[in-house]
């Protein structure tokens, strides 16, 4: 019960909540399990092509390669691409753990992929694009170009909060998970 | 159908159809092993939709523009970032949200922690971040952007207080 508990806080959590909001108003409840229908519609509308694109990148793309473009040696190289891979794209932070972790799976440093998701999660360009049509040029960029500095620091220093071992250990959770 | 959906789906349609051209094998390949992470990984992310539907059923605009009002102060820059960090919103509301805010009065610092932190900073996604990688990789990504969004707040007073 304990472990089941422990495994699913979010479940748990989420059905305590639904729970305290029909003693509270019932429309409550109601308005939430429809949010939560839209968000899954929302979920499942992206999530196909990503996996579509996950299992291309399994088969087409060779370890070696990975290792080559975005390895332990890559330098400034493997950032630069894990910065086009993240600001190229589209969908929600969440899509993007997937194919991170293919990436680590076939051998990527752990700091470009963490580069990759966040420069995903806040710098993608269409979303950049349309926070300018938004917000206009000037503040959109000024707050795109601090987080971009923010999460190039970032990345160069991810590693240092890793022993060796612990690194190691992305690649072996990854080849489990897929 | 977003923009952001329409082109996921052609980059990954149009691959697939060059990829099948190719090596059909490889690609249904490629098809199988999609599928089975993706069976593999719903159940951790399906949880998650629940808590965000309640979530956004409290966290409704109106609820955020009366937090982050003109007069809103300091205290108005925290909660914009509490707020922002553990809400999820897509970039399709979220932006024009912001417009709305910055045009009914709303204080452009916390307006754009609010943002920053919304897009970059997920307490929701932690549990599947945590299981996609590590609790510590969570840690590291998501103070990494709560610091950027203190940075862009500071310098987007300074600019435009």
């Amino acid at each position: 019960m304990i472990a089941f508990i422990r495994r699913n806080k979010f479940l748990v959590i989420s059905v305590v909540l639904l729970i305290i909001m029909t003693f509270i108003d019932i429309s409550l409840t109601y308005t939430a399990l429809e949010n939560t229908k839209d968000q899954l519609i929302d979920m499942l509308l992206i999530v196909p092509p990503i996996f579509l694109l996950i299992g291309l990148f399994d088969v087409w793309v060779n370890r070696e390669t990975v290792i080559r473009l975005m390895g332990q040696s890559s330098g400034l190289k493997g950032m630069a691409l894990a910065f086009f891979l993240g600001a190229f794209s589209a969908g929600p932070t969440i899509a993007a753990f997937p194919l991170a972790m293919v990436m680590l799976k076939k051998g990527a440093r752990y700091s470009n992929v963490l580069f990759f998701l966040m420069v995903w999660s806040s710098l993608k360009l269409p979303i950049v694009f349309f926070q300018v049509s938004q917000l206009g040029f000037s503040f959109a960029m000024l707050i795109n170009v601090i987080m971009l500095i923010v999460f190039i620091g970032a990345a160069l220093i991810s590693e240092k909060f890793y022993t060796k071992e612990e690194l190691q250990t992305f690649e072996k959770k990854a080849e489990e998970l897929s | 159908m977003s923009i952001e959906t329409i082109i996921i789906y052609g980059l990954a349609i149009g691959l697939a159809i060059v990829s099948a051209v190719v090596d059909l094998d490889k690609t249904k390949k490629g098809i199988k092993k999609g599928t089975k992470s993706f069976l593999k990984l719903m159940p951790v992310l399906i949880p998650l939709f629940l808590f965000v539907g309640i979530l956004l059923t409290v966290v409704t605009p109106s609820f955020i523009s009366s937090l982050l009002g003109e007069e809103s102060g300091l205290l108005g820059v925290f909660l914009g970032l509490s707020v922002g960090s553990i809400t999820f919103m897509p970039p399709f509301v979220a932006f024009p949200l912001g417009k709305e805010l910055l045009e009914s009065g709303g204080a452009y610092p916390q307006v754009a922690g609010f943002l920053v932190t919304l897009m970059s900073v997920g307490i929701v996604y932690f549990a599947a971040e945590t299981k996609f990688f590590s609790k510590k990789s969570a840690i590291i990504r998501n103070s990494a952007s709560l610091i950027g969004a203190i940075i862009v707040v500071g310098v987007v007073a300074v600019i435009y207080g």
